[in-house]
């Protein structure tokens, strides 16, 4: 085997190192604008989603300017307007990292549309509240009544007649409890404005 | 050995999964559905060809004392360079497949096949080996993806096709455990089994 000196290896790996670091470096800069538009037009359209406007990745940024207008629900508190609806943004942990979503609410603040996304849930398991049928599960659901804020949460065999109980997701009960967590922590600081209409 | 033979062998009697045991634990996290395990096939693929290559036109200058650390700088730049263009061309794949991506860097299969074969030999047998193997893997994956999609929730590629059996109004149920990680190796093994029971070649006395 041909031998060599540690001058060479040193300089070898410099090189090396030194062209991967210029490779990822262009790669990097050359397709970020790209990648950021991407970014951008899949939040416009899990916005739309959660609204009930179907959007494919071209017509969505048209839809958006159309139809969704950012406002305030109070201090801190922002929130996108279609209509008479408000939609909501949603941000929390499942098992394995970050998860988000958005909920939109009618006039009487009832859910009518959700959606939701994640970064690393299991797929088929966790990764299921990223489905269409996942979402549709809260339709209808509301986290206030007479009493104030109740959270809606997922359980286990939810009862049917409860408007803030949701049927959780067979084995993805990590991911469950997550959601569970995010709809409480990112909902209630919106409780003053949706329980208006009981006083 | 022909290159097309190189091509062809490792999608039977020399597998890099059935045969060889590598890339075991990929084939474990992203077989649950079978179209991230599509993308994934693809993408290993694709990363193994052009790492076998380059490390075999690098091969007469890499002192051996770094090789594995050489090996491993050029796989996780390719690695990158696939996430970043999934990113940026493939928007909805790239969310599907997630941390997987990142994870080609420690499969087996490559690394393996960059120390056994790239290292030795000149560029287009060594591209010819990386793409068999590419496919190789590729084969197994999709043979677990869809025994765990459509067992596990009666699903292929996402569309429910179960459901249009009529299978479950006369008590047919999904196996929720075919979803789990475990069925996954309980599935490779089975087709381990039935590889060699098939193929007296690869029998160990």
């Amino acid at each position: 085997m041909k031998s060599y000196s540690n001058r060479y290896v040193l300089i070898y790996s410099a090189v090396l190192l030194g062209a991967a670091a210029l490779l990822l470096s262009v790669v990097a800069v050359t397709l970020r604008p790209r990648q950021q538009h991407n970014e951008d037009v899949g939040r416009k359209q899990m916005i739309l989603r959660a609204a009930g406007i179907v959007s494919t990745a071209e017509s969505a940024e048209t839809l958006y300017a159309e139809n969704i207008s950012e406002t305030s629900l109070g201090e801190g508190l922002p929130a996108y307007r279609y209509g008479d609806k408000h939609i909501i943004a949603l941000h929390g942990k499942g098992l394995w990292g970050p998860i988000w979503g958005y909920m939109c609410f009618d006039k009487e603040w009832n859910v009518c549309g959700a959606v939701f996304d994640h970064k690393g849930e299991t797929p088929g398991l966790g990764g299921n509240i990223a489905t269409d049928e996942f979402a549709s599960r809260f339709i209808g659901k509301s986290c206030v009544d007479s009493t104030g804020f109740v959270p809606i949460a997922l359980k286990k065999r939810a009862s049917k007649e409860s408007r803030h109980e949701v049927d959780a997701i067979s084995g993805g009960t990590m991911t469950s409890n997550g959601v569970s967590e995010m709809l409480r922590e990112c909902l209630e600081p919106y409780k003053t404005a949706m329980t208006k209409q009981y006083r | 050995m022909k290159n097309r033979q190189l091509i062809v062998m490792p999608w039977r009697d020399n597998n890099p999964v059935t045969v060889q045991v590598l890339g075991i634990c990929s084939c474990l996290a992203v077989t649950a559905q079978l179209k991230p395990a599509v993308v994934m096939a693809a993408s290993v693929t694709v990363v193994t060809a052009l790492a076998n290559l380059i490390i075999s036109l690098m091969r007469n200058s890499i002192p051996p004392r770094i090789r594995i650390i050489v090996q491993l700088v050029v796989v996780s730049t390719l690695v990158v360079i696939v996430d970043q263009v999934l990113r940026a061309y493939f928007y909805d794949v790239s969310k599907q497949l997630s941390v997987f991506v990142g994870l080609i860097i420690t499969n087996c299969i490559v690394m393996g096949r960059l120390e056994a074969f790239a290292m030795h030999n000149p560029p287009v047998p060594a591209l010819c080996d990386g793409i068999g193997n590419g496919i190789g893997y590729s084969i197994v994956l999709v043979i677990v993806g869809t025994t765990r999609e459509l067992l596990g929730s009666g699903c292929l590629w996402g569309v429910p096709v179960v459901e249009h059996t009529g299978l479950y109004n006369i008590g047919y149920e999904d196996n929720g455990l075919m979803l789990m990680p475990p069925m996954a190796l309980i599935v490779v093994g089975l087709l381990i089994w039935a590889q060699r029971s098939k193929n007296k070649k690869l029998q160990e006395s």
